[in-house]
């Protein structure tokens, strides 16, 4: 037990300085944090769909969480009920067995909601497109504020998005 | 008032007779009429012996009939006679009601003299001076309750319950007779004054067996564990006005006669006996609420509620007994006080949360908490009524149940005073035992509401259900009324129960000092409290939340939508939170008790486990003691059956040889006897 103790009293803070990979990025940060300080006077909390991606955007949605991009911070908080949630994060094309859910997801959130559509399949369904298991893009479904293109999309880009959406309002 | 009992009496025979002579609404009308009219001058009756303080010897015009009938209303018997009208009234009422669904499929006929010769039966058993009097008006209410049980006749489950209830209460009577025959040294006609004065000079070995014989015969009609198996089975069966009768009435009625054994007749006892009641009315009241916890059928849970109910008030009672013979006569009367206010108010709350689970078996035609939900939007007043019950029944303020075991409490706590430390320790044990009771049955309560009012129906006859007709709700409207006085007169009615606790003290003790103003305080000064200024301060807390949420709301408008449920498909109301998933973490925590038995099956695929087709899962709880206890003495007496059966050969011959030695054997026990 002493020997646990002394080992994190001597190792001290480990975790490094936020290092942004440019200061375009910490603007877009610094951006958000002001805005939604503005308009909800708390953390934006999103709800991330993924309506049938191939999961590359969502590796991209998970680096904004991580220590490059430390969106937490800013006040960029991931929620697990749409019921908290103020702006909805929808990746790929739509799949017939997520067009429900979607639609479900999308009513369960309270007014008023932003829509981020990420991904290049959100807006045009991609190499998915003509697929019978395909209902259609995101904006065939449900009304989206934003599309964020790229295949896939930077975090930067993301989070450009989401500052756009919170602009619209 | 000698002729107000008179004309009870009289009047409970015109009613079984005009449930025989009338037909349909006339006969249902003149059944509840006569009901309701004789249990109400019953309850008049006991008011006024409880206001005057004096005893009212009954109705010369029955003592006419034979000299060995002899009635009278003493103060404690007063208090049930009261009992009896606060509940037999609304039932009556509602039952005028709620037995036009049994037109044309079962006896109205014999429903209503049921009903009437069980109030009947109920009032000479709390009015009787005899033992014989009394063994036979217990053996009357009996065989009523019987009858009431056996209404619903051609179902399965209702002749078991029926041929359990019975053969128990037999059992229990047996007891009583023997102990009767002990405490007045074998003359059953004998009255109440000659035993109370042949009790003194018997040996504390046959007054101890006395007093065990009492507890295990009265406990049989109270329910006590492990003699309660027939209770859950039997009250959810009869009719639900009859179910609130037997509940409310008939379980007190057995208080009754311990109370008036153990605490007057006998005289005073030593502290183990007090003991005894205390550890089994723990036992009682813990057992009875954690299988209430578990049930899925309404009426069952109500009924093991029952039971946990009557361990709370043999907890008071074994308390007094305690007290008495450490000389604390205070705190004695204080807990005859606490055990008679609790008989009234679980009698009131019973009633009335057995009323309301009859109205919603009469709008869905089931008992199963697993059909019902969203019931609340369909039947509104049901619904406030249940609601208000239990509120009562989890002993919350400001409503009857919390008065009452409140002060349960106070006596028990006033065990600090004991100067024995063993005395001390088992009131404290009873006290805390009366404290996870509470926390249980609050929790039982909780989900008994829930589930069966809250959220969406889960069948299509919880979907379609309707309000009960206007008799009904005005049977329970008049038992809510009573929940709420109840709660909020203690200090006006409990200066009346004291003197019925005095009057079995029997010592001349004075009154206890319980102030009569708007608080309620216990007589040696331990603590008070304002049930007005309680319920004040519970209206003006739920306004001011009520009004924050308003304003926390701002400006924000609602919109109604569907549950979220993680966007699944096929979402329906049998998803919702079931009973039995309310109840599982409990069932977790006292796994040890309830002995859970599990069963999940799971068909495959044949081909890959992956591909599930149907998952069942079963789950039952073992019932200990009918299978540690019952099914073996049911083997043993069926064993012992067959072999005397053998005597049976059907021969002329063999049972002329069994007259011919049975007359020698006589003769020889004469010749030595002598």
């Amino acid at each position: 037990m002493a020997s646990l103790f002394s080992k994190i009293f001597r190792t001290g803070l480990v975790t490094e300085p936020f290092s942004p990979v440019d200061a375009d990025v910490e603007r877009v940060l610094e951006a958000i944090s002001a805005r939604t300080r503005n308009l909800l006077g708390r953390a934006l909390a999103i709800r991330e769909v993924d309506a049938g991606s191939c999961n590359g955007c969502e590796i991209e949605i998970s680096g904004i969480t991580g220590p490059t991009y430390d969106a937490s911070q800013f006040g960029i908080h991931f929620v697990a009920s749409p019921r908290h949630a103020d702006m909805l994060l929808v990746t790929g094309p739509v799949t017939r067995n997520m067009e429900l859910p979607l639609r479900k997801t999308y009513e369960a959130t309270p007014d008023p909601k932003l829509v981020v559509a990420v991904g290049d399949c959100a807006r045009t369904c991609g190499v998915f497109a003509g697929s019978y298991a395909i209902v259609g893009s995101v904006d065939t479904v449900i009304p989206v504020d934003v599309f964020v293109d790229g295949c896939p999309p930077t975090p930067t880009a993301i989070l450009t998005g989401i500052l756009a959406a919170l602009d619209r309002r | 008032m000698q002729d107000l009992l008179f004309a009870t009496l009289a009047i409970y025979v015109l009613g079984m007779i005009s449930a025989i002579v009338l037909r349909r609404a006339a006969g249902r009308a003149a059944v509840a009429v006569f009901a309701a009219l004789g249990s109400s001058m019953g309850a008049a009756a006991g008011v006024s012996v409880l206001v005057s303080g004096r005893e009212v010897p009954l109705a010369p015009a029955l003592s006419a009939l034979h000299p060995q009938v002899q009635l009278q209303a003493d103060p404690l018997g007063a208090v049930f006679l009261v009992l009896i009208g606060l509940v037999a009234v609304p039932a009556a009422l509602y039952g005028f009601g709620y037995s036009k669904s049994y037109e044309g499929r079962y006896s109205l006929a014999a429903l209503g003299v049921v009903l009437n010769a069980l109030l009947l039966f109920l009032t000479l058993t709390v009015t009787a001076t005899s033992p014989i009097l009394f063994l036979f008006a217990w053996e009357g209410m009996t065989l009523a309750g019987f009858a009431a049980v056996l209404t619903e006749h051609d179902r399965q489950p209702t002749i078991r319950a029926a041929t359990w209830y019975v053969a128990i209460s037999h059992v229990g009577f047996l007891a009583l007779v023997v102990m009767f025959l002990v405490l007045s040294g074998g003359d059953l006609s004998a009255s109440f004054a000659d035993i109370r004065t042949n009790a003194e000079s018997l040996s504390p070995v046959a007054l101890g067996a006395a007093f065990l014989l009492a507890l295990a015969g009265f406990g049989a009609k109270a329910g006590i564990v492990p003699l309660h198996v027939w209770l859950p089975m039997a009250h959810p069966v009869a009719p639900s006005h009859i179910s609130a009768l037997l509940s409310g009435v008939v379980v007190k009625v057995a208080i009754y006669g311990f109370m008036r054994i153990s605490l007057d007749l006998a005289g005073a006892g030593p502290a183990w006996w007090g003991g005894v009641a205390l550890g089994i009315g723990a036992v009682s009241a813990i057992g009875g609420v954690l299988y209430a916890l578990m049930q899925q059928d309404l009426k069952r849970l109500l009924a093991f509620s029952t039971v946990e109910n009557v361990g709370i008030m043999l907890i008071a009672a074994g308390a007094a007994i305690v007290f008495r013979s450490y000389g604390l006569d205070e705190l004695a009367i204080l807990s005859i006080v606490a055990c008679l206010y609790h008989a009234l108010a679980h009698g009131v709350f019973k009633a009335l949360l057995f009323l309301g689970a009859g109205s919603v078996l009469h709008a869905t035609g089931s008992r199963d908490m697993e059909m019902f939900g969203g019931l609340s939007k369909r039947m509104p007043w049901t619904s406030a009524f249940f609601l208000l019950g239990a509120v009562a029944a989890a002993a919350l303020p400001p409503l009857s149940g919390f008065a009452s075991e409140w002060m349960v409490f106070q006596a028990l706590l006033g065990g600090a005073r004991i100067a024995d430390p063993e005395g001390g320790a088992v009131m404290s044990v009873a006290a805390g035992a009366l404290a996870l009771a509470g926390g249980l049955a609050a929790a039982c309560f909780v989900r008994a509401f829930g589930i069966t009012f809250l959220g969406l129906p889960r069948s299509e006859e919880s979907e379609v259900a309707h309000e009960s007709p206007r008799s009904m709700r005005a049977g329970m409207g008049l038992l809510a009324l009573g929940c709420i006085a109840l709660g909020l007169l203690p200090s006006v009615i409990v200066p009346l129960l004291a003197r019925a606790a005095t009057g079995v003290e029997g010592r001349g003790a004075a009154v206890p000092s319980m102030q009569l103003g708007l608080a309620l305080a216990t007589p040696s000064g331990l603590s008070s409290f304002s049930p007005f200024a309680l319920a004040t301060m519970l209206l003006v807390a739920a306004a001011a939340i009520g009004l924050s949420i308003r304003m926390l709301q701002g400006p924000f408008r609602t919109r109604l939508s569907v549950t979220w449920g993680c966007g699944r498909f096929g979402q329906t109301s049998r998803m919702q939170y079931t009973a039995t998933a309310f109840a599982e973490p409990l069932r977790r925590v006292f796994a040890s008790v309830y002995r859970p038995l599990e069963d999940v099956s799971v068909d495959y695929h044949p081909d890959s486990k992956y591909f599930v087709y149907r998952i069942t899962y079963a789950s039952d709880l073992r019932q200990s003691f009918a299978a540690y206890f019952y099914h073996p003495l049911l083997l043993a007496v069926r064993i012992v059956a067959m072999r005397v059966r053998r005597l049976q050969s059907g021969s002329v011959h063999a049972y002329l040889l069994y007259v011919s030695l049975t007359v020698l054997l006589v003769l020889l026990v004469a010749r030595v006897w002598h």
